[in-house]
């Protein structure tokens, strides 16, 4: 690894641990929530942002025919 | 003809490597101390799937050698800054880092810095530039540009939610983001009850507060699982997407609100089209553009343009048709023409003003539609100084000159009461004559049924 060109702060190399349990709470209580409003048909779709996800797919394909 | 080689005036501060210009190209040197890293991304199709997806800029391999690789990155003709982005473009931006900071996660790797200036627009859509912004995943470790992402992302873009989008001329400011303790003492106390807020920001700005004074590094960081870290960069995600301002001013009304009909406006735009296909185009700008409406009766003449507002509802209502039409040939950002974006950073080069951006972007023709009364008018700004700032970059200007009769001109002129006098100025014929100070007038024509009059100006002494 590259030594660093910027200081990362402490307190914010800390205080990830604690960001992450939050996050994991509240993603975990939102999943409960999606699984319960779907269940009850309430869920509506949201497509005005992209998925965080990145599609390989095409780019696997693409790669197959490169090769 | 000699090559001038000199390094990009942004690019010291990351050892992995900087990018020069050769001649007229930009291209990256990588030092050897990156090639294991550089390799790698290649060799895994990492960067390839970046690419494919339209996420990272493009750019060939131009030559190898023991101790550097030099890479050219597809051009892009005009670098917009966090500072003239509307709230939209921000937080798209904001996104894009995330989504590829989780994606370099699952092979393997990080972002090494999560820097706002790490990203900009082209063709439509936000990508990132920098190329050598990855590095190994360290198994156990926290994501060191985290703090970098708070401050310059998530902290800018909760503070224009709540104080409105002018707060992100603070990041003229402060070149490596607001200050985390600034960020927080600016939000309401009820962000205190958020979830996502308390954490990421009040929080870290007390853990940086009661850090800062480890001179030796001694305190002990503890480990970070991968799937906490991408708990965090999910939550974050959410977050964001979700985020909007709080006082969303009425956009979208201008022109129903403008004092001509719709003859005129019809007229107005055969005019603009008739002029920019006889200039034979390549680059346009349109400064003070709106959502451009303007722009775009002549977007499939133009290859690239660029369309400026001092209003960021205007911008993001454009970036917004942009990206729902998925145009590629218009780049909106925000610029006050009374205080455009400086130099800044170290030398005050580091990012470089706008006025000396538009000069090395040399429009064949810029557009300033209904702007000359604000300059004039608002900003108290003569002619002669106005036409001397279009000037410094414009091969030919399209103005249009409302007469002292044109309602808006007629309320501006209302608003000076007694010093309304010191404005006799604002007529034809002293705008021709401070014009002619730097442009040789080609075409002039009255716009019926209205109190305006457009212009069609060479500039006298451009360097092309």
């Amino acid at each position: 690894m590259n030594f660093l060109y910027f200081d990362p702060g402490l307190g914010a190399m800390i205080v990830q641990a604690i960001v992450a349990v939050a996050a994991g709470v509240l993603l975990f209580s939102k999943n409960v929530l999606y699984k319960v409003k779907s269940f009850f048909g309430l869920v509506k779709k949201d497509d005005s942002y992209d998925s965080i996800d990145v599609d390989e797919e095409d780019t696997e394909e693409t790669n197959d025919k490169n090769q | 003809m000699t090559k001038t080689s000199k390094t990009h005036e942004a690019s010291f501060r990351d050892p992995s490597g900087y990018i020069y210009h050769d001649g007229n190209i930009l291209r990256r040197k990588i030092n050897p101390i990156y090639f294991p890293q550089y390799k790698k991304l290649k060799d895994s199709g990492f960067f390839k799937t970046l690419i494919k997806n339209n996420l990272l800029i493009s750019h060939e391999e131009t030559s190898v050698s023991e101790d550097q690789i030099i890479i050219t990155p597809e051009h892009i003709p005009f670098i917009t800054n966090p500072y003239e982005w509307g709230f939209e473009q921000y937080k798209q931006a904001a996104l894009l880092t995330l989504k590829i900071q989780k994606f370099a996660l699952s092979k393997g790797f990080i972002l090494k810095d999560a820097s706002a200036y790490n990203v900009t627009f082209h063709k439509g859509k936000p990508i990132f530039i920098d190329t050598l912004s990855f590095d190994f995943y360290e198994e156990g470790s926290p994501w060191r540009a985290y703090k970098q992402f708070i401050t310059h992302f998530l902290g800018p873009l909760v503070l224009a939610r709540y104080h409105g989008n002018e707060v992100f001329n603070m990041l003229q400011a402060y070149i490596d983001g607001i200050p985390v303790k600034m960020i927080s003492s600016m939000l309401p106390p009820k962000t205190k009850l958020s979830s996502v807020l308390y954490p990421n920001i009040h929080l870290l700005a007390k853990m940086e507060s009661r850090h800062s004074e480890d001179y030796k590094a001694e305190t002990k960081i503890a480990k970070l699982s991968l799937k906490a870290q991408n708990n965090i960069i999910e939550s974050l995600y959410n977050f964001i997407s979700k985020l909007s301002l709080k006082e969303v001013s009425e956009w979208g009304d201008y022109y129903s609100k403008t004092n001509y009909n719709e003859t005129a406006f019809n007229t107005k735009k055969d005019l603009i089209r008739n002029w920019v296909s006889s200039l034979n185009a390549k680059k346009l700008i349109d400064i003070g553009g709106n959502d451009g409406t303007f722009a775009r009766t002549v977007q499939d003449l133009v290859p690239h343009i660029m369309v400026t507002d001092i209003d960021s509802n205007a911008v993001d209502a454009n970036f917004l048709q942009i990206l729902k039409n998925k145009e590629d040939n218009i780049l909106p950002f925000v610029c006050d023409v009374l205080q455009p974006a400086p130099g800044i950073g170290f030398n005050n080069t580091e990012r470089e003003s706008l006025i000396h951006r538009l000069t090395e972007y040399k429009p064949d023709v810029t557009m300033a539609l209904a702007l000359i009364h604000h300059i004039t008018l608002s900003g108290n700004v003569p002619f002669k100084k106005s036409a001397a700032f279009f000037a410094k970059f414009s091969k030919n200007l399209i103005i249009e000159f409302p007469k002292r009769e044109d309602s808006w001109v007629t309320s501006l002129l209302v608003r000076k009461r007694e010093f309304i006098n010191y404005f006799d100025f604002y007529n034809q014929s002293e705008f021709e004559k401070g014009y002619s100070h730097f442009f040789t007038l080609l075409k002039k024509e009255e716009l019926t049924e209205t109190k305006r009059v457009m212009y069609l100006f060479e500039n006298k002494n451009y360097d092309s």
